[in-house]
């Protein structure tokens, strides 16, 4: 029998869903239960969610990022990715309670039929395409789980000061270790974002498209982001911000991203399948 | 021949009982050889501790009733106690005596319900009575089942999780405020007795110094000297205050040591540190108000005892879950006599002939 690919999509959401009923029962057993079982749902969730991802590429012949819903489930994956990464850790793994809502609630917007709009065959292909997408996908993903990290951090702090008996009973991690995560998250994608916006000039310059998208609304949009994390960055490291304020500030980029990603790309032009003039004089570049 | 149990504990007597029952440690491996040699048991392990003394005994005939009176005598004749045996020596017979040695070395019989104490005496009793060769098939099998239950449920449950003493929950306090206790620093402020073991309980968990300050000067040298730790004046304790992450504090003092005006410049210093402060001194040393600054966490005598009665809490809801694992434990362990069900009273038989 053989799957389509959102019907893999589908999977790894409802995965995610069962993720998230396992993490409102770890919650009402106060965290004390063992996170394994979780852990493994999302695990299962990734492994379909990445063979989602794997065969929409293979249809396309090219990194399956055309539409929304093909941004949207790459960053959903890369926040997944992420996840399981840190997650291996004990205690780390409580990470996962807070993410699954975040990533069947994106996962959930993502099936919806008309963000999966099939325009006219891309125009953009190649490795740059592809590092441009997957690096600002993990960016994001690092955004998210940052903010992830953040609410868990609130959410500890002001038990600890409202002396509630159930954080010290939990298994959640310390304070301070989920100070360094969301600090390292951020840190980390606003590298990455850097990283992506440096990839998009460079292979800007090397195509020329009409109209130019120096002014594009997604390309400022990104930009807009990227000061944003560089204010988190510089607040924390240079003038030592209060971790309550840097956690506050890592769910309010997070919210701003989720919010505005996908009206941001509806109005741009560049992010847009539809008629658009492309000089391809000169090669764009591959890896 | 099945396992039985003779003995008394902090559930059939008080102290004052016990105390003339208890036997030394170096006379148990003498009073086991005379137990085999005046031919009342065959296998037999003493455990004797502070909250109780038990012969566990394989007895060689086939009347239990008979066979758990003499070891009763033998009790009363050892100690040359002449005065009046009730209720306060039990004795049980198997399937009880075995659930009986399940609880007791997973916790579930001890004054401090869970606590992991008494599953080490226990082994050191069973060691000394294998070291003699006072024991053989029935409580080799029976003592290595018990230590394999025991650890099951320590994995399987919450029996043992948390910290029902004020040192162990400021511990758990830290450890859910900080990383690592390892490169932590701990100041105590005033050098009483509850801040000495809240103090050793963060040093057996790897806090990395330790600074004493006291009224008494002396005082705050011999503890720091105990700990392991420094001693400062009593007026310089502040100074100190921004290298360290903990502070203990139990001063006499009728009046606030610590507000929140003097703290805020502090605070200033630490560069958003985390600062965990356990206040158990009566009255109170430190001014409530410290806790709404950011990064201050203040917890007094009364928040821990709530977070220690919570643990307790905890635990005795597990005792169902660890009761089911020792009850299929049992019938495993001697299957045909799985089909006579325990006492309800919870196998302890107290008085039985």
């Amino acid at each position: 029998m053989s799957f389509t690919d959102r019907q893999y999509f589908s999977f790894a959401v409802i995965l995610y869903g069962l993720s998230v009923l396992y993490s409102i029962f770890l919650w009402r057993r106060g965290f004390r239960e063992d996170n394994k079982v979780n852990y493994l749902l999302l695990l299962a969730a990734f492994l379909f969610h990445s063979a989602a991802m794997f065969k929409r590429g293979l249809s396309l012949q090219q990194c399956p990022v055309n539409n929304l819903y093909e941004a949207t489930t790459f960053i959903t994956w890369a926040m997944a990715l992420i996840y399981l990464l840190f997650g291996a850790w004990p205690r780390i793994s409580f990470i996962g309670a807070f993410a699954s809502p975040v990533l069947f609630s994106i996962g959930v917007f993502a099936l919806m039929p008309a963000l999966d709009h099939h325009g006219p065959k891309p125009e953009f292909t190649g490795g740059w395409l592809s590092l441009h997408v997957a690096l600002f996908a993990l960016s994001y993903g690092a955004f998210g789980l940052s903010a992830v990290a953040g609410f868990m951090y609130l959410s500890q702090e002001h038990d600890l000061k409202m002396h509630r008996i159930k954080v010290v009973l939990s298994r959640l991690p310390p304070i301070q270790r989920l100070e360094v995560i969301m600090v390292r998250l951020v840190t980390l994608g606003f590298a990455l974002l850097s990283l992506a916006l440096l990839v998009s000039v460079v292979w800007l310059h090397s195509i020329e498209l009409s109209p130019s998208p120096h002014f594009d609304p997604k390309l400022i949009w990104a930009v807009l982001v990227w000061l944003m994390g560089l204010a988190l960055v510089c607040l924390r490291w240079v003038a030592h911000q209060s971790v309550r304020k840097f956690a506050w500030g890592t769910i309010g980029l997070f919210v701003f991203v989720a919010l505005t990603f996908w009206g941001s790309s509806l109005i741009s032009p560049t992010h847009n399948s539809g008629p658009r003039q492309v000089n391809t004089s000169e090669p764009s570049p591959r890896f | 021949m099945s396992l039985i149990v003779v003995g008394l504990s902090h559930h059939s007597s008080p102290v004052t009982f016990r105390e003339k029952f208890a036997f030394k440690d170096e006379v148990i491996p003498h009073v086991l050889q005379k137990l085999k040699d005046e031919k009342l048991v065959e296998e037999a392990v003493i455990l004797s501790t502070c909250n109780r003394v038990e012969l566990y005994a394989s007895s060689p005939g086939t009347n239990v009733g008979s066979a758990c009176s003499a070891l009763k005598d033998f009790l009363v004749r050892h100690h040359q106690y002449d005065g009046p045996v009730g209720d306060e020596i039990y004795s049980l017979s198997e399937p009880e005596s075995l659930v009986h040695l399940f609880k007791v070395a997973s916790g579930l019989d001890s004054m401090v319900l869970g606590e992991t104490e008494i599953l080490g005496q226990l082994k050191k009793s069973y060691e000394t009575a294998l070291h003699g060769k006072h024991t053989g098939i029935r409580l080799n099998k029976a003592f290595q089942r018990a230590f394999n239950v025991a650890k099951q449920i320590r994995t399987e449950t919450n029996i043992q999780r948390g910290s029902i003493s004020v040192g162990s929950v400021a511990v758990e306090l830290a450890e859910t405020i900080f990383s690592e206790l390892n490169d932590r620093h701990v100041m105590v402020i005033g050098a009483g007795d509850t801040s000495e073991k809240t103090a050793r309980a963060l040093l057996s968990r790897g806090a990395k110094s330790i600074i004493v300050a006291n009224r008494s000067f002396d005082r705050a040298a011999s503890l720091a000297e105990q700990l392991g730790g420094r001693a400062v004046h009593f007026d310089e304790w502040c100074q100190e205050f921004k290298n360290i992450d903990i502070a203990i504090s139990s001063t006499s003092a009728p009046h606030y040591v610590l507000d929140r005006q003097r703290l805020e410049p502090m605070m200033k210093l630490r560069n958003q540190r985390p600062l965990l402060l356990i206040d158990i001194a009566v009255p109170r040393d430190i001014d409530p108000d410290v806790n709404y600054l950011e990064n201050v966490y203040l917890y007094n005598i009364d928040d821990l005892h709530a977070i220690a009665d919570d643990y307790l809490k905890q635990r005795k809801e597990e005792i169902a879950r660890c009761e089911e694992i020792i009850q299929s434990k049992v019938a495993t362990l001697f299957p045909h006599q799985g089909s006579r069900p325990p006492a309800e009273n919870g196998g302890l038989v107290f008085g039985e002939p």
